[in-house]
């Protein structure tokens, strides 16, 4: 077999134990701190149940669900239930799990490809110009700005946004879209390709909606995505100064390249592998970051059922649980990709293979 | 001895340090800097008497104003804000340091004793390391905080049913050994979600640190693993963690609030917010609400919020620096 194929059957391999050691993770949680008895009282349907024949009705769901069996044997059934599409029923949302978190699917993802496309790229030229001119202005004013972006918190950069953009000039909205251009989503001759605004917009030829969509995007997706080119900045910075001292950068120079294509050709390259290991080191805390934007922004994402259930003092734990879940499935692609994309520029990782 | 004097002989090292310390004398003398009013109410709240709906401006009640909370028919607070600034800074030290502390323990163990170890053993410790870093830490708190909530049987009754015979509920062990520690749970969903990144530091610098000749010799007159780990191969790989303790703590902090403001992890007159976060949630209102304006009601925000960036800031900052003095080749 290739190695690269190889390499990536690893990875998948490694995707599912890390998917297993999750799930029993969190399902342990569930089980060792809640006694059967108050999971049964989720399967009471309100004011059904006549007084006094509570206990017996509940023996009766633990004893159907198995809800003293042994852990693996509950698990096991769970996971089952899980691969079948059976994520359980939200009380606070009246509706299934798994349909709660499809139908905002869409609009985390527009908000989170938003933000990726913004602070990659923007991160990594900034942190390569920083480390090329080290010392000199254009680093200077890096630093500043990676300095505060990782020092303002992003719900306080969130609020000053708002406060400033929103109440104050009006330039930005929150939400997803505003009337108008929602009206034209229900249009009859609105195809939807994508569920994201953006391009269907531009698919559709209908302009308006995407500026309008785009429009919505531009506060959160800035306040999303300021730590994260900070850090993606700071850690190329890091390396291409680090890489600057090489031999072969010498001779590179020796044999009369510009210091340009030097940077970009050569220590570019190599100074990739760090700062695609910081992406994804910090895609996980992307999702979190784009989970507190959203209800900062009021953004429909698939985190606002969590702003509805804290309003209740019962918990709501297999939408909690379902959210969860959803969150592992949403990053581990991400860091599958950019494992992938480390291998690419990186041969020594994929024949490596020191770990596992 | 020595080097903290060096430490401290580099002015570029004082500021942040003494920010943090600024802090930290604030977090111990808050009992002298704003009294608390005594009776009943617990130290950390402190309200001010008004009938006023508004927020009080800065005047010679409140220093810095006052922060309302009115739930519509006659609950009416007014807290100090610089009271609860004040009081905040306590409890952000001790929820920062605690929480970073035991994250920075579990984590550096984890990783020196399956470094150490080594095969098999490894990589799978490794491996669970990896799961737990591809876990958003917000999903893992809110459902942490869902299930914990379940420790509260009545509130689950009450809700979903109203008049309803009292079942008796059995607990399981877990659940007691968790009770019986009385942590606050929130810290214990902060410590679960943040030890990776120092199993992973940890564990690098062991795994090449086991090659060299002096854990050997060590092994040679006959030491035990647990005398080697903690002898030999921690002190050598400690830098790096130190370095993310430190920056850690203001980390943690920030977060807590962030999801404070958010609605994870306590409400306004249930407890559980730290005062940094509820004067965040109550100043929300007033700020993006209907009506709000972040110039009228500056009291409100400014304060609380440059709390929070000078306590973030002064963390990192410090950081930065250990990690200069720490590893000095690695050099910003």
């Amino acid at each position: 077999m290739p190695d690269f194929a190889k390499f990536v059957l690893r990875r998948i391999f490694l995707m599912l134990v890390t998917l297993f050691v999750l799930t029993a993770t969190m399902y342990g949680l569930f089980v060792l701190l809640t006694p059967p008895e108050v999971r049964a009282m989720a399967f009471v349907p309100p004011g059904r149940v006549k007084p006094g024949a509570m206990k017996n009705f509940l023996e009766t769901v633990i004893r159907e669900h198995g809800f003293r069996k042994p852990f693996p044997v509950q698990y096991a059934h769970w996971i089952g239930q899980l691969l079948q599409g059976n994520w359980g029923f939200s009380p606070r949302m009246s509706d299934e799990v798994l349909d709660v978190l499809l139908q905002r699917t869409p609009a985390t993802a527009e908000l989170l490809l938003f933000s990726v496309v913004l602070f990659i790229p923007l991160g990594i030229i900034s942190g390569v110009v920083s480390g090329w001119k080290h010392g000199r202005w254009p680093d200077f004013g890096f630093r500043f700005v990676a300095f505060a972006g990782t020092s303002i918190p992003p719900f306080v950069l969130g609020l000053m946004l708002l406060s400033v953009f929103y109440v104050g000039l009006h330039w930005f909205p929150v939400g997803r879209l505003s009337g108008p251009a929602a009206a034209v989503t229900y249009a009859p001759d609105y195809k939807t390709y994508t569920h994201l605004y953006i391009i269907d917009g531009l698919l559709n030829l209908r302009f308006d909606l995407a500026f309008d969509a785009l429009r919505h995007l531009v506060l959160p997706a800035f306040t999303l995505s300021l730590a994260h080119w900070a850090t993606l900045g700071r850690v190329t910075r890091a390396a291409i100064i680090e890489e600057l001292g090489k031999d072969y950068v010498v001779t590179a120079r020796g044999k009369g390249l510009s210091m340009r294509t030097t940077v970009w050709r050569h220590i570019f390259r190599n100074a990739a592998v760090p700062g695609l290991n910081s992406i994804a080191l910090s895609s996980a805390m992307l999702l979190t970051g784009a989970f507190v934007v959203e209800i900062i922004f009021s953004y429909p994402g698939i985190s606002a059922p969590l702003a509805v259930t804290f309003k209740y003092p019962a918990p709501d734990v297999d939408l909690a649980m379902g959210f969860a879940i959803y969150s592992v499935l949403l990053v581990l692609p991400l860091m599958f990709i950019l494992d992938i994309l480390q291998a690419v520029a990186d041969p020594r990782i994929r024949e490596g293979g020191a770990d596992l | 001895m020595r080097n903290l004097r060096r430490f401290l002989c580099n002015g570029r090292n004082l500021a942040p340090l003494i920010l943090v310390l600024s802090f930290v004398f604030v977090a111990i003398a808050a009992p002298w800097l704003s009294p608390p009013s005594g009776g009943n109410m617990p130290a950390p709240f402190k309200l001010v008497e008004s009938v006023d709906r508004n927020p009080l401006p800065p005047g010679p009640d409140a220093p810095l104003g006052t922060s309302v909370y009115f739930e519509p028919p006659d609950t009416l607070l007014h807290y100090d804000v610089l009271h609860s600034l004040i009081w905040g800074a306590r409890t952000a030290i001790r929820f920062g340091l605690l929480s970073a502390l035991v994250a920075a323990t579990t984590g550096t163990l984890i990783g020196a004793i399956s470094g150490y170890a080594g095969g098999w053993f490894n990589a799978l410790a490794m491996r669970i390391t990896d799961a737990f870093l591809a876990f958003p830490i917000l999903a893992g708190v809110w459902l942490f905080q869902q299930i914990i909530s379940y420790l509260d049987y009545n509130i689950v009754l009450l809700a979903n049913h109203p008049s309803l015979e009292i079942i008796p509920v059995s607990t399981t062990a877990f659940q007691k050994f968790i009770l019986a520690l009385g942590v606050d749970p929130m810290m214990l969903a902060f410590v679960f979600f943040t030890w990776m990144p120092y199993t992973r530091l940890i564990n690098a610098n062991v795994l090449s640190l086991k090659q060299s000749e002096f854990i050997a010799a060590a092994k040679i007159v006959g030491a035990r693993p647990r005398r080697i780990i903690l002898r030999h191969l921690l002190p050598n790989t400690l830098a790096p963690a130190i370095v993310l303790f430190t920056r850690d703590i203001g980390a943690l902090v920030i977060l807590r609030a962030a999801f404070a403001f958010i609605g994870i992890g306590g409400t306004i007159t249930g407890g559980g917010l730290s005062e940094w976060a509820r004067l965040l949630l109550l100043g929300r209102t007033w700020i993006i609400g209907v009506g709000g304006n972040l110039w009228l009601y500056w009291w409100l925000y400014v304060p609380v919020t440059v709390a929070l960036i000078l306590f973030g800031m002064g963390w990192n900052l410090l950081g930065d620096r250990l990690n200069t003095f720490l590893n000095p080749r690695q050099q910003d």
